[in-house]
């Protein structure tokens, strides 16, 4: 321990002494406070924050990656090209210890700096409405829809697959199923069809959607029903009319005795955009159940459909804002320890330009994982088993670093619930981190340190 | 191993280790090889090739050659850097890469590869924290360390920016750290100037005398003859030439007598008597030799206080370094003993080796009766000139350091030189 000890902080000075460092500080001093007062988002106090945390955590978390990237190559590569690791490999110092001490003292340097920067971040994301003076209305909306961790529900998914059988069958016996395509394309294809109709009322319908285990942090805040409409035929002002009745529908269902209150809305909204209908916390039922319902009023005249993927949400505050802003940046220093793991395997067996080289494409490539997948994907059902076998696995094997973007949290205020962290550090760290740094293991332990001279 | 090198060797160390009664050789090598092949695999290059090495303990033994002749190359083999092709290396009978043995090794690389960035002292800190050393032996060693390669007063200097023999000097320190009981040195004494020079050889004879085994590699051939008790000459990655440096070099059919200066009359009775036994005789005066005369000059210049930037060192041992007689390991010593309540709390610091006290009556004086001190041959402090302070040489120094200095030096060994030597 004591010798790993003595090679991290001997990276940590190297790092720091040789100026790596240095210029990623100087950067992010610099730039993280000028982006608070410089950046005006859509122009409202919520957009200006939203940009500020957005582009103020990407960009810490895009040069500590870099930063880490670099200091994990140079401290192994630079050791063993200026030859320094003669006098360290023989003394009594394990390979592995060395190769742990290194790792060590990169994260620790990850950990300091990601602790001075995000405190920065944390600063002035709380700063910004004081220095630009806030009206009331805003701050509340602010402490509504940014200062705070929102957890999102939506529907569980409807099974349809009776509904899909028949109107297979139905289409068959009618001899109008398309003779070129799969039978499983023409079920995908009906599938989305049924859903589409599970989450679409006729003029005159009501829809009701249940949940369970709503559990806002405060009954005494409020929640959010967050929705867009899509409709058949476009209404002449393009505005729908419904009625939503929010609460423990189980009271009216059964004609039980109403403890918690049910609240009715009428409503007038735009289609196709996000709007947001503010209730009061107290209408979840004592066992986290809470109904919503829409009804279609038929003066709309059109069909109206919640779009699977994003046309209904409940939102409901279930942490703070600190809290989350904590696990975003845990979520930074997730990607980093990665990344340490990568560029010290890479520093094992190859030289520093081309080991850089290698992590900035495999960097690269995470943060991009998911164009990378779908595009592959496309291209590959021609290829289908080569594809398969080669490229898809090494895609997976990558994190998805935008998948787990913190950005993406802390913008809509999106609760990044401690759960959800477990399973991308175990996904990130304990699975394909460890795997680079066994590999790191044995190649270093079985390589010759010495070069060729003659 | 004849009787008399066993006997020597079992009084010498007889009670410091059991392993060495049941190993014969520090170092032994058993048919070593190192092939170089090519990117295909090919074999392109025998380094060395079949090399059966044996080094006694406590033995100086040179191992020479000319470049490329595979000597650095065994080195690696034999502290795992490089894996041998065939054959196996052994170093104080294990794996020169297990830590166990590892402990017990100090080496000197051909090149001092150090941290630029570090000082002196940090690089002297790191490589005694992976020997896991307690801080408070490490703290005593450095500046016993520091203290005899004579770079006390660079000590807060990154060690990027000392010159090769400077760096040459924090490199033997590293090898020194952890009181190996095998030592080797590649190369120790490139870059060195005559003095450092002369200096490695007297460490490395002194270090013979406490017990130590060195194997020494160079192409330097004066170095070699001087301190190594056998050596082994290389080519071509196999041993060309092995044996006491006496037998080698004794030319059996000569004789050398040396007299103090007698007269001509006196040189011609001899010439006579010799012819009488029909032999050749040629009488000549000796002459020094230029590592002496160079060595004498630079004390003199030493004497009148000539500044320099450099490195500066003493004749001094480092205490720690396990004397030829005594039994217990120092390291334990250190350890166990109420050290701090003989010494001062604090080793010395470089911050106290800075001088500047003004309120020092006259400094010079001092100075003057430390330079003309007759016992230290390479007397150092005088014209040191701490790096922080940028005044003329006379003002750099305080009584301080000196004062701090015996007593580690008098805390870390009872050599009884040393204490003749402090004394005087």
């Amino acid at each position: 321990m004591n010798s790993i000890w003595a090679v991290a902080t001997n990276t940590i000075k190297q790092a720091l002494r040789m100026k790596i460092a240095a210029v990623f500080i100087i950067l992010l001093l610099i730039l993280l406070p000028v982006m608070g007062t410089a950046m005006t988002g859509d122009g409202t106090m919520k957009g200006r924050l939203q940009t500020f945390i957005s582009y103020g955590l990407s960009l810490t978390s895009f040069l500590l990656c870099l930063l880490t990237i670099v200091v994990s190559i140079y401290s192994l590569t630079s050791d063993i090209q200026q030859r320094q690791i003669y006098t360290v490999i023989t003394k009594p110092v394990r390979r592995f210890q060395l190769l742990f001490g290194k790792l060590l003292g990169v994260i620790l340097l990850d950990v300091a700096l990601l602790v001075l920067f995000s405190a920065i971040i944390y600063a002035v994301a709380i700063y910004i409405p004081t220095y630009f003076n806030a009206n009331e209305a805003d701050l509340i909306q602010l402490d509504n829809e940014f200062y705070t961790a929102r957890n999102g529900l939506i529907p569980a998914e409807v099974d349809v697959s009776p509904e899909v059988l028949e109107a297979y069958d139905k289409l068959k016996k009618s001899g109008r199923l398309p003779e070129d395509v799969p039978r499983e394309k023409i079920i995908a294809r009906l599938t989305e069809d049924q859903r589409r109709w599970k989450r679409a009322a006729v003029p005159g319908q009501q829809l009701i959607w249940e949940f369970q285990k709503v559990k806002p942090l405060d009954p005494k805040q409020s929640l959010f029903i967050r929705f867009k409409y899509d409709v058949s035929v476009n209404p002449p002002d393009l505005n729908v009319y419904g009625i939503w009745t929010v609460g423990d529908y189980r009271q009216i269902k059964y004609g039980t005795k109403i403890e918690t209150p049910i609240r009715n809305f009428d409503r007038k909204d735009l289609i196709r955009t996000f709007h947001e209908i503010e209730v009061p916390a107290n209408v979840v039922a004592e066992d986290g159940y809470l109904a919503v319902g829409f009804l279609n009023v038929p003066m709309n005249n059109t069909v109206v459909i919640f779009p699977p993927e994003d046309g209904l949400e409940v939102l409901y505050e279930a942490d703070t804002f600190t809290g989350n802003f904590i696990r975003a940046v845990l979520l930074i220093l997730f990607r980093l320890i990665f990344l340490a793991c990568l560029g010290i395997l890479a520093s094992t067996f190859l030289s520093f330009p081309v080991a850089i080289l290698l992590c900035l494409v495999v960097f690269f490539t995470a943060t991009v994982s998911g164009f990378c997948l779908e595009s592959f994907d496309f291209l590959g059902e021609n290829l289908s088993w080569v594809y398969f076998y080669t490229i898809r696995p090494l895609i997976l094997f990558l994190p998805q670093f935008d998948k787990f973007n913190p950005a993406q949290f802390l913008v809509p205020a999106r609760l990044l619930s401690w759960p959800l962290l477990a399973k991308v550090a175990g996904l990130m760290i304990c699975i394909k981190a460890l795997l680079l740094l066994l590999l790191a293991l044995l190649i270093f332990s079985f390589r010759e340190i010495a070069k060729v001279i003659i | 191993m004849n009787r008399e090198e066993l006997s020597e060797r079992n009084t010498s160390c007889a009670s410091r280790d059991a392993r060495y009664e049941i190993m014969e050789y520090a170092v032994e090598t058993f048919s070593l090889t190192k092939i170089f092949s090519d990117w295909w695999g090919r074999d392109k290059v025998y380094a060395v090739d079949d090399l059966n090495l044996q080094i006694r303990y406590n033995e100086v033994f040179g191992l020479l050659g000319p470049n490329g002749s595979g000597k650095t190359t065994t080195l690696k083999m034999l502290l795992g850097l490089l894996y041998p092709t065939k054959g196996r290396a052994l170093c104080l009978g294990g794996d020169g890469a297990d830590p166990k043995i590892s402990a017990r090794i100090g080496f000197l690389p051909e090149e001092s590869y150090l941290y630029r960035y570090l000082n002196a002292r940090e690089t002297l800190d790191f490589y005694g924290r992976l020997f896991g050393l307690p801080a408070k032996v490490r703290k005593m060693r450095i500046e016993a360390l520091l203290d005899m390669v004579g770079l006390k007063a660079v000590a807060n200097r990154p060690v990027g920016t000392f010159s090769k023999g400077m760096a040459r000097r924090i490199g033997l320190a590293q090898a020194l750290i952890n009181d190996p009981d095998l030592l080797i040195l590649d190369e120790p004494t490139t870059g060195l100037d005559p003095i450092g020079t002369r200096q490695i050889k007297d460490l490395i004879l002194e270090l013979k005398k406490r017990g130590k085994t060195v194997l020494l590699c160079s192409h330097l051939l004066a170095d070699v003859e001087d301190v190594c008790d056998r050596i082994a000459i290389l080519y071509g990655g196999k041993i060309q030439a092995e044996g006491h440096v006496k037998n080698l070099l004794l030319q059996a059919n000569k004789r050398q007598i040396t007299t103090s200066d007698i007269s001509d009359t006196a040189v011609e009775k001899i010439k006579q008597l010799i012819q009488g036994e029909h032999a050749d005789c040629v009488v000549s005066s000796p002459m020094d030799k230029l590592e002496t005369f160079f060595i004498k000059t630079v004390e003199t210049a030493q004497q009148q206080a000539q500044p320099t930037s450099g490195a500066v060192s003493t004749t001094r041992i480092g205490g720690f370094l396990a004397p030829e007689t005594p039994v217990e390991n120092i390291l334990d010593k250190l350890v166990s003993e109420p050290v701090s309540q003989e010494t001062p709390p604090e080793p010395p610091t470089t911050e106290r080796v800075v001088p500047v006290e003004t309120s020092e009556p006259k400094p010079d004086e001092q100075l003057l009766n430390k330079l003309t001190e007759p016992t230290r041959p390479v007397s150092p402090k005088p014209v040191v000139r701490s790096e922080k302070v940028k005044t003329e040489p006379g003002q750099a120094e305080a009584p301080k350091p000196e004062q701090v200095k015996k007593d580690i030096l008098e805390r870390l060994t009872d050599h009884p030189t040393h204490e003749k030597e402090d004394s005087e």
